[in-house]
């Protein structure tokens, strides 16, 4: 959420979230309607044939996801074209004139540039999307974009999965324990922390991060993924200098990225406190962790999994800024380097991995709803 | 009590306002706070903070404090103004698609689902490269075209439990119209979700526009945080010990966030009760705990 989320965003994950129960607006109910009939006038459209719903809702999601993909390279497609000015000086003339003639029109006719309508110029630049042709990076010409970015992606993907499970798991227990502990010191202290943590900026916690651990106590490097003099390899030192150099960023993340897990999770959790089955679980004399843990824990972690997707826009916004401050070679800080000489195909191409990288993601989380909601369970 | 009221008996929400206050204030009164002009050179280049600098002066002998209280014009107003664009759009879809659901309801709902999987930042940073130097105008822009799918999603949620409700069932028996019922009957009763839609667009308009600038996409002549923490980290202000170039702008932009995200936090805990951490609730809490015999 932009919220975040705004980035956001940036708000990271949305405060205020009144409808997580399990009425029929929960999130969870949002993932499973994104494109079918939402619950009006109180009636209950849930797809009904058990036998297909897992596979009807997956279908579902799949043909939302391409649309969504199909959105993004459109906006690549018709941009350069909406502003004023010639798209195609535009879009390669931080070439100046070191690209051959061939090498111009081939670039040309990746994206569509074709002496024909603009429909079939669409079509033409659709056709090089979806067969993986990104063009060509123009500041590191002749690499192609998508092993540019690839290449970059492997330290994004590190950086981010670690530090989104790091503090996933960190957040959702400090969630839980306020929550359980609402009303408390422990609780004020928890909460107060995580609005902090959401409400700053990732490049200011990237950079104060850097100025005290990097630059005053000189504990850990200032840039670099991996010691520079040496070959990647499976080696002890060199997967050493690796996590040597990620920790800082690592840090980074997980201080921007907790706060949010923790406050969603306390809301969740407080709201479910109420419901008649922990009550209930109380009364039969269950002990305090087993209610808190198997009762509510457990509920309250299911519209988190589904905020867990829309965080992850924030996560990827995060980590390229993160990226650049400590000069990580992950897409944010190709992607720098890229803005920097208006290298156009490579920003373009950030667009579409970044939301592939999104889509794959939420595809993810519906697999995981197929498992954990009953609702969608075969009978 | 209301909204106002109740906001002004919340420790957080006061703490939050009164930061708020604060930064708005030294906006406004910026030229009365500084005697150097934010964008000429007043002295020797990277000097530390002293009498005659407060906060020391920029690579280009610019002073620190005096392009800090000026920018925090242009971060008040791109967060003002994009938080209020993406607030009102959000409202206004959100209410539409919830209170009428059917083909409307679907059109708007899918678009805001794509909206939401597409990755806010990439995007932004595709639409400001295109445009070039973005100016703070431009920035907010933007902003506001491409954040209103959250507020859309939350608002559109609450509309459709609203108009459930008796009042607005009445309102449609006495034949009121559509818009009407829209904009008397249920916007007001979604004046704490628009609350926390507002506060937390200025929070991401704030952070994004920050971001968007340090990342080289700003136009550089503009004096704000975001452009003082892309040339401190373009000056390797850090490397050659010039520290206060960048942690004046940090600092600021922490602060500021810190005040809304509190402002933020209050509504939703006086919308939602449950979430209270301490006053009455509180009490309560404690009182049933110690009648548990466990405090």
């Amino acid at each position: 959420m932009p919220l975040p989320k705004r980035l956001g965003s940036i708000v990271s994950l949305p405060l205020a979230r009144r409808d997580q129960g399990w009425g029929d607006e929960s999130p969870d109910f949002w993932a499973i309607h994104a494109i079918s009939h939402p619950p009006h006038r109180g009636a209950n459209t849930r797809p009904h044939g058990k036998e297909t719903t897992q596979m009807a809702f997956l279908l579902r999601r799949l043909a939302f996801y391409l649309a969504a993909f199909l959105a993004a390279a459109t906006i690549n497609f018709f941009l350069p074209r909406l502003m004023p000015g010639d798209p195609i000086e535009m879009m390669f003339a931080s070439a100046g004139s070191e690209l051959s003639l061939e090498n111009l029109n081939a670039l040309k006719l990746t994206f569509g540039f074709v002496d024909a309508p603009l429909g079939q110029q669409y079509l033409t630049y659709l056709q090089s999307v979806f067969t993986g042709d990104l063009g060509r990076s123009i500041k590191y010409f002749p690499l192609p974009v998508t092993d540019l970015l690839g290449r970059a992606l492997i330290w994004t993907v590190g950086l981010v999965g670690i530090a989104t499970l790091v503090s996933f798991a960190l957040g959702t227990f400090m969630g839980v324990m306020a929550a359980w502990r609402r009303g408390t010191k422990f609780d004020s202290i928890v909460s107060l922390s995580a609005i902090f943590s959401s409400s700053v900026p990732a490049v200011v916690v990237s950079l104060l991060v850097l100025f005290v651990f990097g630059y005053q106590l000189g504990w850990f490097p200032n840039g670099y993924a991996a010691d520079p003099m040496l070959d990647p390899s499976f080696s002890w030192p060199y997967i050493s200098g690796v996590i040597y150099h990620g920790t800082l960023p690592m840090l980074t993340l997980v201080i921007v990225l907790t706060g949010g897990f923790a406050v969603t999770m306390r809301n969740n959790m407080i709201n479910l406190l109420g419901e008649d089955y922990i009550v209930m679980g109380r009364a039969k004399g269950l002990s305090d962790s087993r209610v808190m843990l198997w009762y509510a824990a457990r509920n309250a972690l299911l519209p988190t999994v589904s905020s867990f997707a829309i965080a992850l826009g924030t996560v990827l916004g995060g980590s390229l800024v993160t990226e650049v401050v400590f000069n990580y070679p992950g897409l944010g800080n190709t992607l720098y380097q890229a803005i920097l000489a208006r290298d156009y195909p490579v920003i373009q191409g950030q667009l579409l991995i970044m939301t592939g990288a999104m889509l794959v993601a939420n595809f993810g989380v519906d697999l995981s709803y197929v498992l954990l909601d009953p609702r969608l369970k075969k009978a | 009590m209301s909204l106002s009221k109740q906001l002004l008996n919340n420790k957080k929400a006061l703490f939050g306002l009164a930061i708020l206050v604060l930064v708005i204030l030294i906006a406004v009164f910026a030229p009365l706070l500084t005697e150097y002009s934010p964008v000429k050179r007043v002295g020797r280049p990277h000097q530390a903070p002293s009498w005659e600098y407060w906060m020391g002066t920029t690579r280009l002998g610019h002073d620190v404090f005096s392009r800090l209280v000026y920018g925090a014009r242009v971060s008040l107003a791109v967060g003002f103004g994009a938080g209020l664009l993406i607030t009102v759009i959000g409202t206004i879809l959100g209410i539409i698609a919830g209170y009428k659901g059917g083909v409307v309801d679907e059109v708007i709902n899918f678009f805001t689902n794509m909206v939401l999987v597409v990755p806010n930042l990439p995007l932004l940073l595709v639409l400001a490269a295109f445009i070039g130097q973005a100016s703070p105008l431009v920035i907010a822009v933007i902003l506001g075209f491409t954040s209103w799918a959250w507020g859309v999603r939350v608002t559109r949620s609450e509309t459709m439990s609203i108009r459930q409700r008796d009042f607005v069932k009445s309102a449609e028996m006495l034949g009121e119209p559509g818009w009407r019922i829209m904009a008397f009957e249920i916007f007001p009763n979604l004046i704490s979700i628009v609350g926390i839609n507002f506060i937390g667009s200025v929070i991401f308009a704030v952070i994004t526009e920050a971001t968007l600038e340090f990342l080289g996409l700003g136009d550089p002549n503009t004096v704000s945080w975001g452009i003082m923490l892309y040339n401190a980290q373009n000056s390797s202000a850090l490397s050659v010990g010039a520290w206060w170039d960048l942690l004046a702008p940090c600092v600021a932009l922490a602060v500021l966030g810190l005040g809304l995200a509190l402002i933020n936090f209050a509504i939703d805990e006086i919308a939602n009760p449950r979430l209270r951490t301490g006053g009455m609730l509180g009490r309560w809490t404690r009182m049933v705990r110690l009648g548990e015999g466990k405090v």
